[in-house]
């Protein structure tokens, strides 16, 4: 809300600079996001012209400017502007000349006395931000103008921040009279001279009283549509209006004065003499004044006669009643309008108007008649006419309810100790009707404080008044109860931190994706969230997977010269579960290039392969039972179809790892064709989580192993795990454990083969063993590799 | 030989060999001397072939005296073999030569976002005030988003929170949260007080990106219910927050303001921590940094969730974490999050 301080000052005494008011909005909890300082705050500034420029003997870039005076006199000062000019017509402060709070006196730059300057528009107080050279005038203004005339007397316009319960201040009477409780000084409406009505107004039929539970109107016939006055037209300009017609502009002024929405019909494009407020019939076609037609339902409430709708109550007039230059007879709307209708329309077919943001927010409905008062006396004054009788149509007076509180208890929400008098002081000052009892006060708001309905927002305006640095830190008070992070945060954070260890980076990313990369990454979109009201193509859809935005991030990475990038994120996926939307919390890993980089120690890095990635996730799952990784079946599309594992956990899958589809990765843009990846759901862990548990340690060994080294050939396609299941299955009476050493294929094993190497450790928990011993479990092995799977030792 | 003569011989060879000893230069030196006095031809050797000649009674002298002798003479030879080691290892390590000012071989660390580093700081300050992690769902009803918080349909402050709808098979109207003040109508609604929690997370606003606005952000939610829990209860805890999050000097002040799911409403500012309150660029000239929207939960918030308003008061405030992360890591730009630049990220 624009607010203008001379405006202001029509209702309230104030002496505050600009600047001091701010203070004031704010210390109320009205924010101001913007002060704009106006017109012309100096003296004894005249026009001149600069007729000679010399260059100053001392500088390069001061010059000595000749300027006529008028009237045969000139006077020479120093002026180090760039635009300087002969033939420019320019402000020139002489010695004694104000500008704000300073005087000028001679001053000697360089040696030169100047007496005077030269002025730009800042030094003038016309702008905030500092010019770039001095204000030119038009050459058409007569020499030994005084500068003042031309811009101005000094005002300051403020830009509030309402907050959407306040919508009394949007006015500046509202603005005045919350000022006035602050400052505990009287607060006056403009002198309306009410004038009698002369003949009948059209009458006015409210056919939902709930929608529209006040109406107030007249006519004024007779007129005519003239220029608004200067005082009207300047004001309006500052609230960013553009002046068009008194008939118009009056009911703008008097809604940016008083707070109340008016509406101007020609009566003459009204047909009968009966206004009828009432809701559209289904699919009823309305135009707007700015020539928009709309389809209605029957929630919209309309203005109309007996043939038609003639407005979109509180929001927008219609095309076919507006004001014309021509209009000669109007009927003025002074009404209130219920604040959800207003709010449901205006947002259906999004029309919004100075009008529609004051009905929605709530308007007074104790202001109707006042507002129509101002209004023709001002019409009238600027148009002429005769007002007609005036209509009101308010069939239950509206009161707000009595708050019935005890001082202790606004105390008690403040944590204040505010004395009874000053509480008193204030909400007298606030209520239409106050009364301190013995015991309870009771407090009643009046019309246009819709918003005070409980101890609450007393307590509120009890701590805004007297000045919110009354409340103070309490003293100490303490609740104790345990209750553990919920598993999932906990576990990303276990996520998190393990893979930072491993030379992970985090990333954050937008959670929202496009159908192409959810049908690249085989997701279905009927079993994905939607974004009804997606801001952007391609952010359509809440993602189920981290991994496409993880391949944007190396893309970014690979275009600002990052090749080596090991990136994760941890946070929700989401997904519908028979309609109903899922959440669950997810961690992903990519990997590209070398790990780590070390541009001196390890120029070319080192290459993570698969078994990395394998590991970083080994890592994850480490000291959790019943996890798997298994070689997919079926690997998912976006994944290498070899290159894959499932992560099992409890039976069930719940993420993959290996290598991305050099596909995927040429369709994500990225230039390697090689990236590691996994992702994985956390929730099956969070039933095995328990973030009390201590892991018991394990007796380390007494007796010192024997060990055997352990080389078998066997054919190629038998894969480790094969070999792992006979090791771990062989019954032995003694205890074992067993270290892969070398895989090796080539010369010197046969075509077909390959030749697997174990460190075989055996041991006993209470003695040494014998060698006899160790050689019968080492052969027993032997001998299971190959009835088991035909190795031979080598 | 007597054996004073014995006793004589005795003492001149300790003396002889211990100041040898004394003043052998090396290890081979040392060597040579324990072979002259200890050795098979070595000079105890040699005086204590004496022995035999003597009678039981010198013997009984003169035996432990060339014992004692030994024992010196091998103490003496054990400690200079030790020193003397000792400074041929010294010596040779001081010829090792590295240039010890390469620079450091970087470890294969990872760093965490600078949105994570900021959040876990406000969440460990939080949870040493005694508030537990509560989480609520991010796709969200508008009963629990809007409806119980006292944000009602058709009023202009639900339409200026910007909502993203969901499209799901739910009969509820779905949206994105569009504050963490869901986890509050979601917790009371289960729980009666004492309640302390907190609720950080991604909140979702259907905003333009740009250098001030991202359609995701996070925020951090504190919330307080009991008996008698007042405004200045809100202003203790608040002012422990801020001093654990920004330093021991640090001073907030309330101002006015309005949220629909308190009352009273109060802006929290603190002290500008850049130039203590004078005036900078940071906090523009007002030494005072807004920080968070905080207030009393509005006994319809209480009522809404089952708590009964007479019973029990409470406080709320709720915070964003990119504005203390962008004001505190210097970052001017919001979507620098979610750039994920290493070039950025490896810098906190």
């Amino acid at each position: 809300m624009k607010i203008l301080y001379s405006w202001l000052k029509d209702f309230i005494d104030l002496d505050f600079t600009p600047e001091e008011l701010a203070q004031q909005f704010t210390k109320l909890g009205i924010e101001v996001a913007s002060l704009e300082k106006k017109g012309a705050d100096f003296e004894g500034v005249n026009v001149a012209q600069i007729i000679q420029i010399d260059n100053h003997p001392d500088s390069d870039h001061l010059h000595l400017v000749t300027l006529d005076l008028g009237g045969g006199k000139t006077q020479r000062v120093v002026c180090g502007a760039p635009n300087v000019a002969v033939g420019q017509k320019v402000p020139l402060a002489r010695v004694g000349a104000r500008l704000g709070k300073v005087v000028l006196t001679p001053a000697k730059i360089r040696g030169v006395v100047s007496e005077g300057m030269i002025c730009s528009s800042d030094e003038l107080g016309l702008t905030n931000t500092r010019a770039r050279g001095i204000l030119v005038l038009d050459e058409k203004i007569p020499l030994g103008t005084d500068v003042r005339s031309l811009y101005g007397k000094s005002d300051a316009l403020f830009d509030l921040e309402i907050t959407s319960n306040r919508p009394d201040l949007l006015s500046h009477y509202g603005v005045a009279r919350e000022l006035g409780v602050l400052l505990n000084k009287p607060v006056k409406l403009p002198a309306i001279k009410e004038m009698k009505g002369q003949g009948p107004s059209l009458k006015v039929e409210v056919k939902d009283s709930a929608a529209c539970p006040r109406y107030s109107g007249r006519m004024i016939c007779g007129v005519k549509n003239a220029e608004s006055p200067e005082l009207i037209k300047e004001r309006l300009s500052a609230m960013g209006l553009n002046p068009k017609n008194a008939l118009i502009d009056v009911t703008n002024y008097v809604m940016f004065e008083l707070g109340q929405p008016m509406h101007a019909f020609d009566r003459n494009l009204i047909d009968g003499d009966t206004i009828v407020v009432r809701r559209a019939v289904k699919d009823e076609k309305f135009t707007l004044l700015d020539e928009r037609e709309l389809t209605l339902d029957e929630n919209a409430l309309l203005i109309g006669d007996s043939q038609k709708a003639t407005a979109l109550a509180g929001i927008m007039g219609g095309k076919n009643s507006g004001i014309a230059d021509n209009t000669t007879d109007i009927f003025l709307e002074s009404a209130y309008f219920d604040a959800p209708t207003i709010n449901k329309t205006s947002k259906k077919y999004g029309v919004s108007s100075d009008s529609s943001q004051r009905f929605e927010r709530g308007a007074d409905i104790g202001m109707t008649l006042t507002a129509l008062h101002r209004a023709s006396e001002l019409l009238v004054a600027a148009c002429g006419g005769t007002p007609s009788e005036i209509v009101d149509v308010y069939p239950v007076a509206f009161e707000n309810p009595v708050v019935s509180f005890t001082p202790a208890q606004i105390n008690g929400i403040l944590g204040t100790q505010i004395e009874e008098e000053k509480l008193k002081d204030i909400f007298g000052r606030l209520a239409l009707k106050f009364t301190a009892g013995a015991d309870t006060w009771a407090f009643q708001a009046p019309t246009h404080r819709r918003d005070l309905n409980h101890r609450w927002d007393l307590a509120e305006e009890a701590a805004r008044f007297a000045g919110f640095d009354q409340i103070p830190a309490g003293t100490s008070r303490a609740f104790v109860s345990f209750t553990d992070n919920p598993k999932g945060v906990d576990l990303m954070e276990r996520c998190a931190e393990k893979l930072c260890a491993l030379g992970f980076y985090e990333c954050k990313n937008i959670d929202f994706l496009g159908e192409k990369e959810l049908k690249a990454f085989g997701f279905d979109p009927k079993n994905t969230v939607k974004i009804k009201n997606a801001m952007a193509q391609g952010w359509d859809y809440l993602r189920p997977t981290l991994l496409p935005a993880l391949l944007k991030n190396i893309e970014f990475n690979q275009r600002h010269g990052q090749n080596n990038t090991a990136l994760f994120e941890t946070t929700r996926t989401f997904s519908l579960t028979k309609g109903f939307p899922t959440e669950t919390y997810t961690v992903a890993g990519v990997l590209c290039g070398t790990l780590p980089a070390q541009p001196f120690f390890a120029p070319n890095g080192q290459k993570p392969d698969f078994y990395f990635i394998k590991g970083a996730v080994a890592d994850l799952l480490d000291g959790f039972e019943a996890v798997q990784l298994i070689p997919s079946e079926k690997a998912p599309v976006y994944m290498h179809p070899k290159i894959c594992m499932d992560i099992v956990i409890a039976g069930k899958k719940a993420g993959v790892l290996g290598a991305l589809h050099p596909l995927t990765l040429r369709t994500a843009g990225l230039k390697t064709n090689e990236v590691w990846a996994f992702e994985l759901a956390l929730k099956p862990l969070e039933k095995l989580f328990n973030a009390q548990l201590f892991t018991p340690a394990k007796a380390v060994a007494a007796f010192p192993p024997s060990l055997r080294d352990l080389s078998v050939v066997l054919d190629k396609t038998i894969s480790y795990a094969q070999i792992k299941t006979v090791l771990e299955k062989t019954a032995l009476p003694v205890h074992l454990h067993f270290d892969l050493i070398d895989v090796y294929e080539g010369e010197h094993v046969p075509q077909g083969k390959k030749s697997v190497t174990f460190t075989l450790a055996f041991s006993a928990p209470e003695r040494t063993l014998k060698d006899k011993e160790t050689e019968d479990a080492f052969n027993t092995l032997v001998g299971q590799l190959k009835e088991k799977l035909g190795a031979e030792l080598r | 030989m007597t054996i004073q003569e014995f006793k004589t011989v005795c003492s001149t060879l300790e003396q002889e060999y211990i100041a040898k000893i004394s003043a052998a230069a090396d290890l081979n030196a040392l060597e040579e001397l324990r072979v002259a006095a200890l050795g098979r031809k070595g000079a105890l050797t040699e005086l204590l072939k004496n022995l035999k000649d003597f009678s039981i009674e010198d013997k009984k002298v003169a035996g432990p005296l060339g014992n004692a002798l030994k024992a010196a003479l091998t103490a003496a030879l054990d400690d200079k073999t030790t020193a003397l080691s000792a400074a041929q290892l010294n010596e040779e390590l001081n010829r090792v030569q590295i240039d010890l000012t390469l620079p450091a071989r970087p470890t294969a660390q990872g760093k965490r976002h600078p949105l994570s580093i900021a959040q876990k700081r406000m969440t460990d300050i939080l949870s040493k005030l005694g508030f537990t992690w509560a989480e609520g769902p991010w796709v969200e009803d508008e009963k629990h988003n809007f409806d119980m918080l006292n944000i009602p349909l058709h009023h202009p402050a639900r339409d200026a929170q910007d909502t993203f709808f969901a499209q799901t098979g739910s009969p509820l109207s779905m949206v994105l949260r569009t504050h963490t003040s869901n986890v509050q109508s979601r917790f009371m609604e289960k729980h009666q007080p004492p309640i302390r929690i907190m609720a950080p997370g991604r909140v979702f606003r259907n905003d333009s990106l740009d250098a001030t606005h991202s359609p995701v952000f996070h925020q951090i939610e504190g919330l307080y219910i009991d008996k008698n829990v007042s405004m200045a209860d809100l202003k203790r805890d608040l002012t422990a927050f801020m001093k654990g999050l920004l330093g021991d000097k640090t001073e907030i002040r309330f101002r006015p303001s309005f949220f629909p799911f308190t009352e009273p409403s109060a802006e929290v500012d603190v002290k500008c921590v850049f130039c203590a309150g004078k005036g900078c660029n940071v906090c523009k000239g007002t030494g005072w940094i807004e920080m968070l929207g905080s207030g009393v939960v509005h006994p319809n918030v209480l009522k809404n969730c089952g708590i009964d308003p007479e019973k029990y008061s409470g406080y709320a405030f709720g915070m964003g974490v990119e504005r203390l992360a962008m004001m505190m890591m210097n970052i001017k730009d919001i979507r620098t999050f979610y750039e994920n630049d290493l070039r950025v990220l490896n810098q906190f």
